[in-house]
């Protein structure tokens, strides 16, 4: 892997988001202020932490569209140990991190052991873990929770919002595995050419289980903190997550088709379409105008990396 | 291929069964209720304390020009493009007001928060909003209330403390009446109906639906609840799901109701296309625009609804009201503009009045 | 990438031959036939003409799309915005009706338009190696939020009857199931017995060895974009004239129900395999459990997962199945 080329999508979004960003600020003077860029830290926090092991599901070829349904579901058993079954509440978040867990190792297992192809095997569980969640909560959401329960989602330690204390150590966690150990170079091994890993003496199938466990597990502490931050569970929540999330980490250089891809890249990614979607709101476009651009800056963006890997005579 | 089918075969069977163990009237929430009575006699309300929230160190806005933003639950739907009519033609009215609809695209709770988030840092004056859900909206709503920004919020409440006052179209009760009394006489005291609503967690949905399940069971017993089915706010999916209504229980189904302005000609464009009209009444909610085709071919005899575009203008001038510090809490009546004088009930909601019924000979002096 | 070998080793006979070339559209039917036998049996009504024909034609124009949608894949890409393309379709469509245009430009143009776009689409995947995954996700957005803004989220209604297409009836079929058996038919000779058609399959399963071939990889990804469009493009038009009212909004998740009907109805996501009859049956498949759930007293609460369930069955069956017969 050359590291030349390896950086060179990163480093034109990184000079695309820097171009946003400059743009952004020069439209609404109250974009570029700490309150505002610390808040918006706090509502991508979500969407950042399920992006993460994305990236690698990505890279190893896979895709994970339930990673919505598995947030929505985990938010509902949330509500449900609590209140319905009556554990007390610090259990009951780590009882709903671990089904949410589970959800994900559900998917690898589908996967792995009966060979589904990871696009079908989640639009599968899209549906199935939505429709637990629904059939589980029956519609009722759960409210009333503890004042101490709010910090995770609404809290600050030391000015910054908790939860993108959170995305930051995960940030920093899931790049030196992904570039630095043996678990990650089995990652783009596996992206690259399963066939070719298997012989090598790679774990794919255990890989693999741990990437999609790893996306349940981070989809559901991100359902944790959403349901901190609004304070009650609905069936409904995380709906639509995954396209924004798999839209980051495209944007952020991961390739679609494997064995290419960083947790750096996907993070300016996801940077450069929060700061777009605030940044124009701010500057008085409304939601549908906002919507088309981030997909043309996507259309763009995705472009202008291929162009360049052209120009270099790579493939 | 055995051992596959096995297990979906149970877990088939186990769904089917929890199925039959079902509660009384799918989809209503599980908040009280509180029947109106059976006759005329109208609805006793209690006053209440103020019990909406106050903004921290509101700028002195009086007189001022302010600018407005309104977040509906949603933006593509008939009934918010009312509501939105309505907030701007009070705004062209009073001429002090810069207001502007914006929201998301589907009815979730994680867009409308962004939303409203993202209005709150660009500094709006007043923030009108229709929630997906009372309690996840709250937080950003007090965020709002802690900026000095006025709140005030219509046709989908939120907790009171999140919002300083709130324009309630009809009461919760008082909807119900009228739609089971409008069911009665059309299909008879012992005729089975259906529901299409919108989906179980809409929360105003929720509520009517269990208000009618109250006022029903006291008003008219032998009238008999066949199914509630979901179709979210799409056309399409409401027009499958009633037709499918209308399929499965043949002549047993004399009457549906539609829970939203997208179920309503929905459900009455199947009952047209099964051949149905005038032996399937339809009930329901909606826009006289959407259902004109059908009041006038006898399909539907009347429309409930209120005035949504009533509703926005109404909403918009206790903004204003509340902005210029005409509006206090404790208030037990507002003007409204051309709307008069509206009553305060319940604390902090601001009543709009008694819905009104759309019906052949007034259906077409009305273009919303 | 595999080459897809759809003529067995000649050590099978030909039954065994057929059922593995064609076993996930029998399964699809199969199951289509259970349901009609068992939820008949438990409510007749379920049997009726209207219910068969709200069944099917309600759903036609989702068949309709999964067509284009299969032969996509077969080629190895695919597309995720098609839902919100059969809203802009509608909505062109409707807005032309409404306006005054003759009929039968408000109903060829939008799908000139379909044909047009996804063309464009076809070429950027074609030329500049860009994922369609990821064009799509893209396209997706433009679409949504361009018909937003265009129609200003409101309403399209007074469409004058001779517009409606979907609604015409011959022989009390509404016309939508006619042009779902037809177009299905004429895509299924032309993906099996045209030059074009097998080259989908060429460029799908191995691109490297069809253009080794003489195959000319970039014309024939264009073009089965462009077949797509055409597809969708009708999709609109069917959808369009349905109701009485188009909305600027279309059914959630109608993509994934487009490309869930393709891969149940056998289209390898891989690439190279699949037919789109099976896609129609699927989509047929759908709607017929959709209406049996509501049929079957299922608790209305749970129809969702038990709808995940049988789509994780029927996927579990069919790759048990594929490693069977391999």
């Amino acid at each position: 892997m050359n590291p030349s080329m390896l950086f060179r999508h990163e480093a034109i979004l990184a000079l695309l988001t820097g171009v946003a960003l400059f743009g952004l600020a020069a439209l609404s003077d109250k974009f570029f202020t700490p309150g505002n860029l610390l808040n918006q830290g706090r509502l991508m926090s979500e969407v950042g932490l399920v992006a993460l092991p994305m990236t690698f599901v990505i890279v190893t070829g896979g895709i994970d569209l339930s990673v919505g349904s598995i947030l929505g579901l985990t938010a509902i058993l949330l509500g449900v140990f609590w209140q319905n079954v009556g554990l007390p509440l610090p259990i009951a978040m780590v009882a709903a991190v671990v089904c949410g867990t589970l959800a994900g190792f559900g998917n690898g297992f589908i996967i792995t052991r009966f060979k589904v192809p990871p696009l079908i095997a989640t639009l599968a569980t899209l549906a199935l873990y939505r429709g637990l969640a629904e059939g589980i909560s029956e519609a009722r959401s759960v409210r009333g929770y503890p004042e101490w329960f709010f910090f995770f989602g609404q809290g600050e330690v030391a000015g910054v919002p908790f939860q993108l204390w959170v995305l930051i150590i995960c940030t920093v966690t899931a790049s030196v595995i992904l570039g630095l150990t043996p678990f990650g170079r089995a990652t783009y091994a596996v992206g690259a050419n399963e066939t070719a890993a298997r012989f090598s003496g790679i774990r794919v199938d255990a890989t693999k289980l741990w990437i999609y466990s790893a996306a349940g597990f981070l989809s559901a502490i991100a359902a944790v903190i959403f349901v901190s931050r609004v304070t009650t569970t609905r069936s409904d929540m995380g709906t639509g997550i995954e396209l924004d999330v798999i839209t980051g980490v495209v944007l952020g250089g991961t390739s679609i088709f494997g064995g290419k891809g960083t947790v750096v890249g996907t993070v300016i990614g996801l940077v450069l379409i929060q700061a777009l979607k605030n940044g124009l709101a701010l500057s008085g476009v409304k939601g549908d105008g906002t919507i088309v651009v981030i997909g043309a800056v996507l259309i763009g963006a995705i472009l202008a990396g291929a162009l360049f890997d052209r120009n270099r005579g790579g493939s | 291929m055995n051992k596959v089918t096995l297990t979906f075969a149970l877990a088939f069977g186990l769904m089917t069964g929890t199925a039959m163990a079902g509660s009384a009237w799918t989809g209503g929430d599980d908040q009280p209720t509180s029947p109106l009575a059976c006759d005329a006699t109208p609805a006793t309300m209690a006053a209440k304390p103020y019990d909406g929230g106050s903004p921290t160190n509101p700028p002195d806005r009086a007189g001022k020009k302010i600018t407005v933003v309104d977040i509906p639950k949603l933006i593509g739907i008939g009934y918010f493009n009312a509501t939105s009519k309505g907030i701007a033609d009070a705004a062209t009215e009073l001429g002090n007001v810069d207001a502007k609809t914006d929201g998301p695209t589907k009815a979730n709770i994680d867009e409308q928060i962004t939303f409203i988030d993202n209005y709150i840092t660009s500094g709006v004056d007043g923030i009108l909003f229709a929630a997906n859900d009372p309690v996840a909206i709250a937080p950003v709503l007090k965020k709002a209330l802690a900026a000095g920004i006025n709140v005030v919020g219509y046709d989908a409440n939120s907790t009171p403390d999140a919002r300083q006052w709130f324009v309630n179209q009809a009461q919760f009760n008082g909807i119900a009446k009228g739609l089971v009394d409008n069911m009665a006489k059309e299909i008879g005291e012992d005729g089975s109906f259906a529901i299409v609503t919108s989906t179980f967690t809409t929360p105003n949905q929720a509520r009517w639906i269990a208000e009618m399940a109250a006022y029903t069971a006291a008003c008219h017993p032998k009238m008999k609840w066949l199914e509630t089915v979901e179709a979210q706010e799409d056309n399409a999916l409401s027009f499958n799901q009633a037709t499918t209504l209308i399929n499965k229980y043949g002549d047993e189904l004399k009457g549906i109701f539609g829970m939203t302005s997208v179920a309503t000609p929905a459900a009455a464009e199947a009952v047209t296309q099964s051949k149905k009209c005038g032996n399937i009444a339809i009930v329901g909610l909606a826009t006289p625009n959407a259902m004109k085709p059908y009041v006038k071919a006898d399909c539907v005899k009347s429309v409930v609804l209120w005035n949504p575009v009533d509703l926005g203008y109404a909403a918009l001038q206790v903004l204003r009201s509340v902005s210029d510090g005409t509006l206090k809490p404790g208030a037990t009546s507002v003007k409204a503009g051309k709307l008069g004088e509206l009553q305060v009930v319940n604390g902090s909601e601001i009543l709009l009045g008694a819905p009104y019924t759309f019906t052949k000979d007034n259906i077409d002096k009305f273009d919303f | 990438m595999k080459v897809a070998s759809r003529a067995a080793s000649g050590s099978r006979s030909g039954p065994q031959r057929f059922l593995s070339g064609y076993g996930q559209e029998l399964i699809v039917t199969l199951a289509i036939v259970v349901l009609f036998v068992v939820v008949g049996t438990l409510n007749p009504r379920f049997l009726s003409d209207n219910n068969i024909n709200s069944i099917i034609a309600g759903n036609a124009y989702i068949a309709v799309a999964a067509i284009g949608m299969s032969m996509i894949i077969i080629a190895g890409h695919i597309d995720v915005s098609v839902g919100s393309l059969i809203g802009v379709i509608a909505t062109i469509a409707g807005t032309m009706a409404v306006s005054g245009f003759p009929i039968w430009m408000a109903w060829l143009v939008p799908i000139a338009i379909s044909m047009v776009i996804n063309a464009g689409v076809g070429t950027l995947v074609a030329y500049t190696k860009i994922p369609s995954i990821v064009v799509t996700l893209g396209m997706l957005s433009i679409l949504k939020g361009g018909l937003i803004s265009a129609t200003g989220g409101s309403w399209i209604t007074d469409m004058p009857p001779e517009f409606m297409i979907a609604q015409f009836r011959l022989f009390g079929i509404p016309s939508s199931v006619y042009f779902m058996v037809v177009l299905t038919i004429i895509a299924a000779i032309f993906m099996r017995l045209t030059d074009f058609g097998r080259a989908i399959y060429a460029v799908g399963g191995n691109i490297e060895a069809a253009r080794a071939a003489g195959l000319n990889a970039e014309r024939t990804v264009i073009g089965v974009f462009a077949l797509h469009g055409l597809f969708a493009g009708i999709a609109g038009i069917l959808f369009a004239t349905q109701l009485q009212v188009i909305q600027s909004t279309v059914p959630p998740n109608l993509e994934l129900t487009v490309i869930t009907a393709s891969v149940i109805g056998g289209v390898s996501i891989l690439g190279g395999i699949g037919s789109v009859v099976g896609s129609t049956l699927a989509a047929i498949l759908f709607a017929t459990i959709g209406s049996a759930l509501i049929f079957l007293n299922v608790s209305a609460y749970w129809l969702r997962a038990v709808l995940g369930l049988m789509i994780l069955a029927t996927v579990l069956a069919d790759m048990l199945r594929r490693r069977r017969s391999s």
